[in-house]
């Protein structure tokens, strides 16, 4: 037999299996041909075992990936449950073969080692990973609402302990080659130029039995070991594990919950009957609208590193250092994000105080990385002090990227512009992260509008993935590329956004909070709203939501939104009298509810009262408040596809989880409307157009042209 | 020989020790100097010859720490770094050896300046404490290592304290405070006296921070334990210093009958200074505007228990080597180790009869309180040891560019019986 999609060879009576053949992508995936071929492999090793052959080789031809796990569009296409279950069987059988070979397997892991790539190597006696940092470990299935099937769920815990093997599966975390030793997943670690080289130590008689690294570490390892072989002990760590996944996921994802029941169960019974409940579990993720969603967002995101806008003639400029003008709370995370990315930022203020604050909000995001160990305590401080803060312009004629940060006036902003344009290379972009305000009318002023745009971060920004780049008629593509490139670079996910109030994100949140507000007018209690939203999947409730942003931030971005958008975006009285009132929100620790200190809320506050006289007096069920708060969010994403704002529906969704946290469960805001039915959602406007408010609630055109059409927002 | 200039001359606020930057991380008292004079200058990083930075004391773990600096602050990693360790004068020796590269011809751009962080400088373990260490790592079986701990002795764990030692001259051993006393007793420089220069160069320090002369040489630091505060003055000079309150204190060095106390000699201190050096082709090259030229620069010895006169024989040496006189100098730094040692200096300088002892018959010049140390000295402003002879360059050429003066000196004593002294010329 030939192979094409991996490599065999038998060399000083050891076969060696190489994969890195199958893909033109830089990662190696587990498509159909490569299983097909890994099967007559093995059968080809069963042939010589105990002939010629004495040992088994994994690795890859290519560095920096292992395997990257099974390709998924191969488990798209499993369309029924049984066709799933039967998919992780035959993954199992194969695996199975490998576990049961009579000669010692070793796999040499550099690079990826994820999903169904783990699971291979986990059928191994020993896995020896390279000292490469790129080497990493995970079971990432869970992500995608799915379940390691092909023996991940059976081998892990028996690999390393059942708390450890539960950590990885149930959150796909990913590990690095030393953590995997720590763990015992890994047997060593060797420079990955000898990897190879040393696999046939582990074919000796008796080498390779595990070493402890401390008698501390094996004592918690034999506890560990024994707490999981005893059943009292191991329900215990099952119930408090549920008991995690629940408090983490409120009970939304399907995946977690099916993995504690098929490990729970499986951990008493034998290999067979083990991996039949396995591939059961895996079956039934395998067809759920959760488990589609998932992989729909894990593709939208991947597609969305790359950049497929409109390109120019000149040369796209390459982001190596950036200034932020205006070290507010937004202005230091910006720094942050440089200093993060080894781009050694220009802090600039107009004071030292407000210089202070910048670098209080970025040192806050690297204790928090140094406190989690995500950070080492050098790299701390190379990266802080990597911010110049300074009152001056000296070094901007040596940054790329200018960010401004200042306060959201349209005056002050073109003043700061115009100042910037003195001090900054003719190619250097400028940028605002201004949230409301028309960068067309920004880019006015400007002598070379077209190395303009805005780029909207959302806060805080070392958590929030989204930004938006807002383009105008005079920016460049080549201008959108490089801020789109640079967005990518530094780990967040950018997506392009027309000019208007409120660009994409804040546009279709506003109508959600207004419409919130409405609900509290007409004496829906806030508790129960927020409690609706919650359980709609939302991170956070409507009212929760308004203190995080701030009152007077929202009374401000609904003038210029009711001003842009027309009568269907009136601003409800509630917000100003809420403002009236003083109660801001968690920037003043009062608003709808009461925050300490640090800014953790807490119950709700009395006060409100004085612009709620009728709170509670009104019941409405759940799902009456989620379609009042969710369906115009839907209507105006319409308007904003027709309007221009953003090429697809794609887009929008790709916005609203990475921006709000909208349920990644559900798919996104269109993705959630298409699979509810457009026809009932715009049945259901029509009635509220009619029963609460016309402006508010008419369909937009698109909407009723895709009814009319049978077609989905998906279809355009 | 070709012009040297000095291109840009910056330093950090100057903090004693144990005080808010005790905990710094050393090269950053450094790098972002160097990153700072790269902004202002916009060179291309390329352009750099080589970085060159003193300093005596630095935590074993930042060795050669000129190269650390240099690759921190973002410049390639084909450019070279090094340290030098003149004692008080390493970043004079710095600034000296870059100027005999760029005046020889051999480079062009040359960062050279010192950094020091008197906090941090080590404990060290006494060589009977090290060597049984190494005997226990080298011990194969448990059994050795046994063994080899079995050589320990209680008084091995006594501390040397690197910094005392390094006060310390190994060749007279005395410590640097005596030499002081020496100089006092010698040349009858009372109490009152010291304590009134200290005084005034607590309210020079103080008056030129408030008027806001030392702004433009500092870079700020960013400070905290956190990193998330501003630090841009220097922290040492006190505004509320008397005579009375300075007469208050006990001699340090020579307790019972010395006059020499921890208030008029230099507080240990924190703190860096940065020199960008330049030929005239680079100046050209890089349209950069100088602020002053290196003229010339000398080191000179004498006995190592009179290393305070080291000022005092060493600019003279300078100053005839230029075919120069005191006079005119429109401005002098005199580092401040004691006050009783620059008054000795003045003493020395204006008197034939005493400076002959040292081969000098003729009057050197007076020191005029007008030109020295206008912005006072190390007694209020600290003397970070590796980075004061750079520091004093730094300070010289700001305040001769606000005077519009032409020519500056500036010179320190130098642990271990030395002088080095530095004449620049304002553009």
């Amino acid at each position: 037999m030939s192979f094409q999609k991996l490599s065999y060879e038998v060399k000083d009576n050891i076969a060696h299996i190489g994969f890195g053949y199958n893909s033109e992508s830089s990662m190696t995936v587990l498509d159909e041909d490569t299983l097909l071929e890994l099967n007559e492999a093995l059968e080809e090793v069963k042939k010589g075992e105990g002939a010629g052959i004495k040992g088994l080789i994994f690795f890859s031809h290519i560095p920096r990936v292992f395997l990257a796990g099974a390709d998924i569009k191969m488990i798209q296409k499993l369309n029924t449950e049984v066709e799933a279950t039967s998919g992780a069987e035959k993954g199992q059988e194969l695996y199975n073969k490998i576990d049961d070979l009579s000669i010692p397997t070793v796999a040499c892991v550099d690079g990826f080692c994820l999903g169904g790539g783990l699971e291979l190597a986990l059928s191994c006696d020993h896995i020896i990973a390279s000292d490469d940092s790129g080497t990493k470990f995970a079971v990432p299935e869970v992500k995608l609402g799915l379940l390691p099937g092909f023996g991940g769920t059976y081998r892990l815990p028996k690999k390393i302990s059942l708390p450890g093997a539960l950590d990885m599966i149930l959150t796909g975390r990913m590990i690095d080659a030393k953590k995997a030793k720590k763990l015992g997943l890994v047997t060593e670690i060797f420079p990955k130029e000898n990897l190879v080289k040393v696999a046939s130590r582990y074919f000796k008689k008796g080498a390779g039995t595990k070493k402890r690294s401390s008698p501390m570490d094996a004592l918690k390892e034999n506890l560990e070991h024994m707490a999981s072989e005893n059943f009292l002990s191991r329900k215990l760590i099952f119930q408090k594990a549920r008991e995690g996944v629940l408090k983490k996921t409120k009970g939304f994802y399907h995946a977690p919950l099916k993995i504690l029941d098929v490990m729970e169960q499986g951990a008493s019974k034998g290999r067979s009957s083990y991996l039949a409940l396995e591939a059961q579990g895996f079956g039934e993720l395998c067809v759920t609208e959760q488990s589609k969603n998932l992989i729909h967002i894990f593709f939208m995101h991947e597609n969305s590193k790359k950049y497929d806008g409109a390109k120019g003639e000149g040369s796209v400029l390459k982001v190596k250092r950036g200034a932020v003008v205006g070290a507010g709370t937004m202005g230091g995370g910006i720094a942050w994000l440089f200093a993060n990315n080894g781009q050694s930022p220009i802090l600039k203020d107009l004071n030292n105080d407000a210089l202070e604050l910048g670098l209080k909000q970025s040192s806050a995001n690297f204790s928090g990385a140094l406190k989690r160990r995500k950070m080492s305590k050098a790299e701390y401080e190379r990266k802080q002090l990597s911010i110049s803060p300074q009152l001056g312009f000296d070094g901007f004629n040596s940054v790329d990227l200018v960010i401004e940060a200042v306060v959201e006036d349209m005056k002050i902003k073109k003043l700061v512009f115009g100042e910037l344009e003195n001090h900054v290379r003719d190619d250097c972009l400028l940028t605002s992260n201004t949230s409301s305000l028309s960068v067309t009318e920004m880019a006015k002023g400007l002598k070379k509008p077209e190395r303009f745009a805005g780029l909207h971060f959302f806060n805080p920004v070392n958590r929030m993935p989204l930004v938006e780049i807002i383009t105008h008629d005079k920016v460049a593509p080549e201008t959108v590329e490089a801020l789109y490139k640079w967005c990518v670079k530094v780990g967040k996910t950018p997506i392009v956004v027309g000019d208007g109030p409120g660009f994409l994100v804040n546009r279709i949140l506003m109508p959600f909070l207004n419409e919130a507000a409405y609900l509290l007018e007409e004496g829906v209690h806030p508790e129960e709203l927020d409690q609706a939203c919650l359980n709609f999947g939302m991170p956070m409730g409507a009212c929760r939501l308004m203190d995080e942003i701030g009152i007077d931030v929202l009374v401000k971005v609904g003038k210029i939104m009711e001003e842009g958008l027309g009568p269907r975006a009136r601003a409800c009285g509630i917000s100003k009298a809420a403002f009236d009132s003083g109660l801001l929100g968690k920037k003043t620790s009062k608003g709808f509810y009461l925050y300490d200190a640090k800014g953790k809320p807490g119950d709700l506050n009395s006060e409100i009262e004085k612009f709620l006289p009728n709170m509670g007096s009104k019941n409405m069920d759940e799902t009456s408040i989620q379609m009042r708060v969710f369906l115009p969010m839907i209507n105006e994403a319409a308007r904003i596809l027709s309007d221009g704002i953003v090429s697809k529906a794609s887009v929008v969704d790709l916005g609203l989880i990475f921006g709000t946290g909208f349920p990644p469960f559900r798919g996104g805001l269109l993705k959630y409307a298409d699979s509810e039915g457009l026809d009932r959602i715009t049945g259901a406007l029509e009635r509220f157009a009619s029963e609460v408010n016309e402006d508010r609630y008419s369909p937009a055109p698109l909407l009723k042209n895709l009814v009319a059409e049978k077609k989905k927002f998906y279809d355009i | 020989m070709r012009d040297v200039f000095i291109v840009e001359a910056k330093r950090t606020p100057q903090v004693k020790s144990g005080a808010d930057i005790k905990d710094y991380p050393v090269p950053h008292l450094g790098i972002g100097l160097l990153k700072n004079i790269m902004d202002v200058t916009s060179l291309p990083p390329d352009a750099i010859d080589e970085v060159i930075l003193g300093n005596t004391g630095a935590p074993p773990k930042y060795p050669n720490i000129g190269r650390i600096v240099a690759l921190e602050a973002g410049l390639p990693q084909t450019i070279s770094g090094y340290c030098t360790h003149r004692n008080c004068a390493s970043g004079m020796e710095a600034a000296s050896q870059g100027w005999l590269k760029v005046a020889s011809g051999r480079s062009d751009l040359i960062f050279a300046g010192g950094i020091e962080s008197m906090s941090q400088m080590p404990l060290i373990f006494g060589k009977e404490m090290t060597e049984l260490f190494a005997n226990v790592m080298r011990a194969k079986s448990m059994q050795d290592k046994v063994l080899a701990l079995k050589a320990f002795r209680p008084q091995h764990l006594a501390p040397i304290i690197a910094i005392e030692q390094g006060l310390t001259d190994p060749f007279c051993s005395i410590n640097m405070g005596q030499t002081a006393e020496i100089l006092a007793r010698e040349f009858g420089i009372t109490r009152q006296d010291q304590d009134e220069y200290a005084n005034r160069s607590h309210h020079r320090a103080t008056a030129a921070t408030k008027e806001g002369k030392f702004d433009d040489e500092i870079v700020p630091l960013i400070i905290g334990k956190k990193f998330d505060r501003i630090l841009r003055h220097d922290i040492g000079p006190r505004e509320k210093s008397t005579v009375e309150g300075l007469g208050k204190l006990k001699p340090f060095f020579e307790k019972k009958s010395g006059t020499v106390t921890v208030a008029n000699s230099c507080p240990i201190t924190d703190g860096g200074s940065m020199l960008l050096l330049a030929s005239e082709d680079a100046v050209n090259k890089y349209n950069l505007k100088p602020m002053a030229r290196m003229v010339d620069y000398h080191f000179h010895g004498l006995e190592p228990e009179r290393m305070g006169l080291g000022p005092a024989i060493s600019s003279h040496h300078l100053l005839k080597k230029l075919g120069m006189t005191l006079d005119q100098m429109d401005l002098i730094e005199f580092n401040e180790a004691f006050a009783a040692q620059v008054i000795a200096c003045k003493k020395v300088m204006a008197d034939p009869s005493i400076s002959k002892r040292w081969g000098i018959n003729e009057k050197i010049g007076d020191l005029d309180d007008d030109k020295l140390n206008v912005n006072g000295g190390a007694i209020a402003l600290g003397h970070p040891v590796g980075s004061t002879g750079s520091r004093l360059i730094v300070t010289l050429a700001h305040e001769l560019k606000r005077r519009g003066g032409k020519y500056g000196l500036a010179s320190l004593c130098i642990g271990g019986g030395q002088g080095g002294a530095v004449v620049i010329e304002n553009l």
